[in-house]
C-alpha cells in the first residue's frame, strides 16, 4: 500500500518565527522592578556542564506579613572551567548570592538579603530552585532552596530574619535537586516537602555532546536517573525521609517540575513530576502514607502520539472549569506543550490540540508556567517563559532560538489563543512566579532568565471583577495547601507550587468577570467543608478554617 | 558487492587467455599461484604470479592473473599496472577490460574506467562510473539495466537513487540557468533552500512562484509544508486549502489540510477533511490515525472505528502502538476501563517490541 510521504515532515522545524495575532490591548507591561539589581549568574563554560543551563527559581512571598509580596531569587554560582570535585562555586562572592527583596509601600524593592541572613548559600552549592511554605505553622513563610549540592531550609524567625535549619530539620537532600514544593500529603496539619532530582550528574560524570568545534549540552539520556525525595514533617521542626517507605524512590526519573493537586477527589493530595525525556510521573496518594505511580495507565505519561515529553515546567489546575485539576506541561521544541485533561475517574487525556497548544507552541522551549486568570474573565489563562536549553542552538538548527519571548495565551472557554504579553523581548527564560505584586486584583508575573535581571510583567488590569483569598488553616496546615476552593464555579487547588523551580503567591486569585459578588466553597485538607455566600467582589479576604 | 561478483566471473576466464603458453617453469608457477589463490593465500599467489610474469613478461595471462590476485586482496592500486600491461598485450580481452575497469573505478578514476566497462558490458559498474563522472543521464540508463538483472543488489539500488537525484539536480540547474524568473525556477530554488533548512528563503521563493503562477499545482502544497514544519498552522492551512482547490482529488493534499486543521485545534473541520482524504484514498494509516485523533474527544465511537482500521493496516508497527494508546484514552474517557486496560497491554507489547534494539 502506498503511504503518504512524510519525508518533508522529518526535517526540523523552521526558522520562520510564529506570527501572532495580538489582542488590541496588551495585558502586561514589562516594567522595571525598581531596587532589584539581581543577575542570574549561571557562568556558562566552554565545557557545557549541564547544570549551567538549568537555573534558576523565583518566589513571590510575603515574608514579613506586611501584605506586600516580596521577591526571593535563587542565584547559581561560578563554574570553574574545568570543574573538578570538590566543587567550589564561589557562593561567598556576593554576586552569586541568592537575594531577598522586600517590597516597599511605594512599589520599590529593598535588598534585605544580609539583614535577613540569607547571604552566601554555600560554596559547594550551585543554586536551582525555591519552595515556600510555613512548615512550622508559626504564621511566617519559610524558604527551601534547592541546589546541585546541599539544599537549604531557612526558617523564618518572624522578625525579618531567617535561620538555616537544614541540619536540624534533616532536609539537605544532596545530588542535583530541581523543583521542590510543600504539601500536606497525610493531612496531619503539617506541611511535608517533596523534592525532585534531575540526574545522577557530577563533574566527573559530565560529558560534552555535539561537534568538537561547537560543543553543546548533552541530553539527559546521557546521564543516570535520579529519585525524588519525600520528607514527612514530624511536626517538631524535623522531617523524616520517607522516600522509600512511601514508594517515591522506587521509580527514578529525570524530575524537573512538580505540582500538587487531588486529581481524583479522594481527599489526599497527589503529586505530578514533570520528567525530562522519560515518562511523566503521576504519584497517586493512596491515603496511607504510600504513593503509586499511575501516569501511564491514567493517560498522563506520554503525548497523544505516544512520545516521551521533555517535561520541564508544570502546573496542576483546572483550566476548563469542570472542577477537576488538569495538567499543563512545558517542554522542548518539535512537540507542543501538553495539556493532560482530567477526564474524571482518575484518568487523563492529552488534549494539546483541542486546547490550541498545537498552534501556540511546537517551535519553542517552555519552562516556568502558570494557569492564572490574568484578564479576570473567569477562565484561567497561561503565561509561559521560554528559551532553548542550548546557548548555541542556532548553529545546530537555525529554526530555533536560545532567547525567546514569553508566551501569553488567553483562555476562551477551554481553548487558548495568543495574547499580548506587552513585550516580545527574547530571553533565555527559566523560572516564573505568579502573584499580585501591587495588590490591584490582577495577577502579575516575575520571570528569571540566564545571565539577566529578572523581568517583571505588571498586569495592566481591566474592568472585570475579582476575588483574592488567603487561607488560614487551623486543623489543616496554616497555609491551607491542598484545599479545594470553588468560587462561582471555578476551582483552584491551594498551593504555591507549580511552574519551574519557582514558588507562587499562595493567595488564591479568582476572576469574576461581570459578577460583583460570589459564592465560595472550600474543602479543607482536614475534610472540613466551608461555604460563604454573596461575598463582595474586588477584595482581598482571609478565610479561617472553621472548627468543623 | 559488485566488485566481488566480478571476481567470480574472472575465475571463469575466457579460454584464449588461459590457453596461452609460457615456459614450463612459468606454467608451474602459474599453477601453484592459482592453487594458493584458491586457498585464500593471496600473498603467496601474488609472489608466484610475479615470478611467472618475470619469466614470461609478454604473457597477458600471467599479468591478468597477477592483477586479479591483487584485486582479490583488495589492493586495487597495485592491480592497475599489470592489468594495463595485459591490455597492451591483449587489447581485445574482455576479462582484462572488465578487471581494469573495476580497478580504475575503485581507485576513483571513473572517467578512465568508463571505456573499459563499456567494452566489458558491465552496466552496473559503468553506471556508477558515469555517475561519478557527472554523467547522470547515462548513469540512470545503465544502472536501470543492471537493476533489471540484479534487482536486489543494495549497491545498485543506492547508486540508482543517487543517479536519479543527480539527474534531477542537473535538470533543475538547467531550468534555473535558462528560466530563473519563472515560477518553476523559483520553485526549484525554494526546494533547494528547503533541503538546506533555510526556511525563510524557501518561503520567499515559493511566494514568488505563487505570485507568478498561483494555479500551478504543487506550489501551495510545498509552501504549506514549510509552514507545517515550523508549526505555523494557520499559514499552512491557508496554503493547503489553496492546493485543495487546485487538486480536489488529491488525497495527500486533503490529508495535509486535515492535519493542519487538527494541529491548529480545529477538530471538526479537520475530521471532515480527513474523511474526505480517506474517501479519496482509503486505508492510508496516517490519515486514519489523524482522523481518530480529531474525533477522539467529540465522537469516540467514530474515533475507535478509525483507529481499529489503523491497527488492521499497520498491525505491529509503531503507528499501531500509537493507535492503541489513543484507543485506551478514548475508552478511559467513556468509562470502558477493561477495554482501556487491554489497549494499554497491546500498546506496551507492540511498543516494547518496536523499541527493542536490533540484535
Amino acid at each position: 500500500m502506498m503511504r503518504i510521504c512524510l519525508l518533508l515532515l522529518l526535517l526540523s522545524l523552521s526558522a520562520i518565527s510564529q506570527i501572532s495575532t495580538p489582542s488590541p490591548e496588551p495585558q502586561f507591561k514589562l516594567s522595571p522592578a525598581r531596587g532589584v539589581d539581581f543577575v542570574l549568574r549561571n557562568s556558562p563554560t566552554s565545557r557545557k556542564y549541564l547544570i549551567e543551563t538549568m537555573p534558576g527559581g523565583v518566589a513571590l512571598l510575603d515574608y514579613n506579613n506586611d501584605g506586600l509580596l516580596d521577591i526571593f531569587l535563587v542565584n547559581a554560582g561560578h563554574v570553574a572551567d574545568p570543574l573538578r570535585s570538590p566543587v567550589n562555586f564561589d557562593r561567598h562572592d556576593p554576586s552569586y548570592w541568592n537575594r531577598l527583596y522586600r517590597q516597599n509601600k511605594d512599589g520599590t524593592f529593598t535588598d534585605v538579603t544580609v539583614q535577613a541572613g540569607l547571604q552566601n548559600a554555600g560554596d559547594t552549592n550551585y543554586g536551582m530552585g525555591v519552595a515556600v511554605g510555613d512548615y512550622d505553622n508559626d504564621g511566617f513563610a519559610d524558604i527551601y532552596v534547592t541546589n546541585f549540592g546541599r539544599n537549604i531550609l531557612y526558617h523564618n524567625n518572624g522578625d525579618g530574619t531567617f535561620t538555616d535549619v537544614t541540619r536540624k530539620a534533616g532536609v539537605g537532600a544532596g545530588g542535583w535537586s530541581a523543583s521542590a514544593g510543600f504539601l500536606d500529603y497525610d493531612n496531619d496539619g503539617h506541611l511535608d516537602l517533596f523534592v525532585t532530582r534531575y540526574l545522577d550528574w557530577t563533574p566527573e560524570k559530565s560529558k560534552t555532546c555535539g561537534r568538537i568545534a561547537e560543543p553543546m549540552y548533552c541530553p539527559p539520556g546521557e546521564f543516570g536517573s535520579a529519585t525524588s525525595i519525600l520528607y514527612h514533617n514530624r511536626g517538631d521542626g524535623t522531617f523524616e525521609d520517607v522516600s522509600a517507605a512511601s514508594g517515591i524512590s522506587a521509580k527514578p526519573g529525570h524530575g524537573l517540575g512538580v505540582a500538587f493537586a487531588d486529581y481524583d477527589g479522594d481527599g489526599f493530595t497527589d503529586i505530578f513530576v514533570a520528567n525530562d525525556a522519560v515518562e511523566q510521573f503521576l504519584w497517586h496518594n493512596n491515603g496511607n502514607g504510600t504513593f503509586t505511580e499511575v501516569a501511564l495507565n491514567s493517560g498522563a505519561a506520554l503525548s497523544s502520539t505516544g512520545k516521551k515529553l521533555s517535561g520541564m515546567g508544570v502546573v496542576f489546575q483546572d483550566y476548563d472549569n469542570d472542577g477537576l485539576p488538569d495538567l499543563l506541561v512545558t517542554q522542548l521544541p518539535h512537540e507542543p506543550y501538553i495539556v493532560f485533561h482530567n477526564d474524571g475517574k482518575g484518568s487523563f487525556s492529552a488534549q494539546e490540540l483541542e486546547t490550541g497548544f498545537g498552534a501556540l507552541s511546537g517551535n519553542v522551549s517552555g519552562w516556568g508556567v502558570g494557569l492564572e486568570d490574568f484578564d479576570n474573565d473567569g477562565w484561567k489563562d497561561t503565561f509561559i517563559v521560554q528559551g532553548h536549553v542550548f546557548d548555541n542552538v542556532k548553529t545546530y538548527d537555525s529554526s530555533l532560538s536560545y532567547r525567546e519571548p514569553p508566551l501569553f495565551a488567553l483562555n476562551r472557554k477551554g481553548h487558548f489563543e495568543k495574547g499580548d504579553a506587552g513585550s516580545n523581548l527574547p530571553v533565555a527564560g527559566r523560572g516564573a512566579a505568579f502573584g499580585d505584586l501591587n495588590n490591584d486584583g490582577w495577577v502579575d508575573v516575575v520571570t528569571t532568565s540566564l545571565g539577566e535581571h529578572p523581568k517583571l510583567y505588571l498586569n495592566r488590569g481591566g474592568k472585570s471583577h475579582w476575588l483574592t483569598i488567603t487561607l488560614r488553616g487551623k486543623r489543616s496546615n496554616g497555609d491551607g495547601y491542598g484545599a479545594r476552593v470553588q468560587v462561582n464555579g471555578q476551582v483552584r487547588f491551594a498551593t504555591a507550587s507549580g511552574s519551574y523551580l519557582s514558588s507562587n503567591d499562595k493567595r488564591l486569585h479568582f476572576g469574576l468577570g461581570s459578577a460583583d459578588n460570589c459564592d465560595v466553597d472550600i474543602t479543607w485538607p482536614s475534610g472540613i467543608h466551608q461555604k460563604l455566600r454573596a461575598i463582595k467582589a474586588d477584595q482581598f479576604m482571609t478565610i479561617e478554617e472553621p472548627e468543623r | 558487492m559488485i566488485v566481488y561478483a566480478v571476481l567470480l566471473v574472472y575465475f571463469v576466464l575466457p579460454a584464449q587467455i588461459v590457453a596461452s603458453q609460457g615456459p614450463a617453469e612459468a606454467a608451474k608457477l602459474l599453477q601453484s599461484a592459482t592453487d594458493a589463490e584458491s586457498r585464500g593465500d593471496f600473498e603467496q599467489a601474488i609472489a608466484d604470479f610475479r615470478k611467472a610474469v618475470e619469466l614470461t613478461p609478454s604473457s597477458a595471462t600471467a599479468l591478468l592473473k597477477l592483477g586479479g590476485a591483487y584485486m582479490r586482496k583488495r589492493d586495487y592500486e597495485a592491480a592497475i599496472p599489470p592489468l594495463k600491461r595485459a591490455l597492451e598485450l591483449s587489447p581485445d580481452s574482455l576479462a582484462v577490460h572488465q578487471l581494469l575497469g573495476y580497478a580504475l573505478l575503485s581507485q576513483g578514476y571513473a572517467v578512465e574506467a568508463i571505456p573499459h566497462l563499456e567494452i566489458a558490458h558491465e552496466s552496473g559498474a559503468l553506471g556508477i562510473a558515469q555517475l561519478q563522472a557527472d554523467q547522470p543521464k547515462e548513469a540512470v540508463v545503465n544502472l536501470k539495466n543492471a537493476l533489471a538483472k540484479s534487482p536486489d543488489d543494495p549497491d545498485l539500488i543506492y547508486y540508482f537513487g543517487k543517479a536519479a537525484a543527480a539527474l534531477s539536480s542537473e535538470s533543475n540547474e538547467r531550468l534555473l540557468a535558462r528560466f530563473p524568473q519563472t515560477a518553476r525556477g523559483h520553485q526549484v530554488l525554494g526546494q533547494n533552500y528547503y533541503s538546506a533548512k533555510r526556511f525563510s528563503e524557501a518561503e520567499r521563493e515559493y511566494q514568488k512562484a505563487i505570485a507568478l503562477r498561483p494555479d500551478l499545482p504543487g506550489l501551495h502544497l510545498e509552501l504549506g509544508e514549510i509552514y507545517a514544519v515550523s508549526s505555523q498552522w494557520t499559514q499552512a492551512e491557508e496554503q493547503f486549502r489553496s492546493e485543495a482547490k487546485l487538486q480536489p482529488g488529491n488525497a495527500e493534499v486533503a490529508y495535509r489540510l486535515g492535519d493542519a486543521l487538527l494541529q491548529g485545534g480545529k477538530m471538526k473541520e479537520a475530521a471532515e477533511e480527513l474523511r474526505r482524504s480517506d474517501s479519496l484514498r482509503p486505508d492510508m494509516p496516517e490519515t486514519l490515525y489523524a482522523l481518530g485523533r480529531a474525533l477522539a474527544v467529540s465522537d469516540p465511537t467514530a474515533a475507535e472505528q478509525a483507529l481499529h482500521r489503523v491497527i488492521a493496516v499497520e498491525k505491529e508497527s509503531p503507528l499501531a502502538a500509537q493507535a492503541y494508546l489513543l484507543l485506551a484514552s478514548t475508552h478511559r474517557r467513556q468509562g470502558k476501563s477493561e477495554l482501556a486496560a487491554r489497549d494499554m497491554e497491546e500498546y506496551k507489547r507492540i511498543h516494547n517490541v518496536a523499541s527493542k534494539p536490533e540484535q
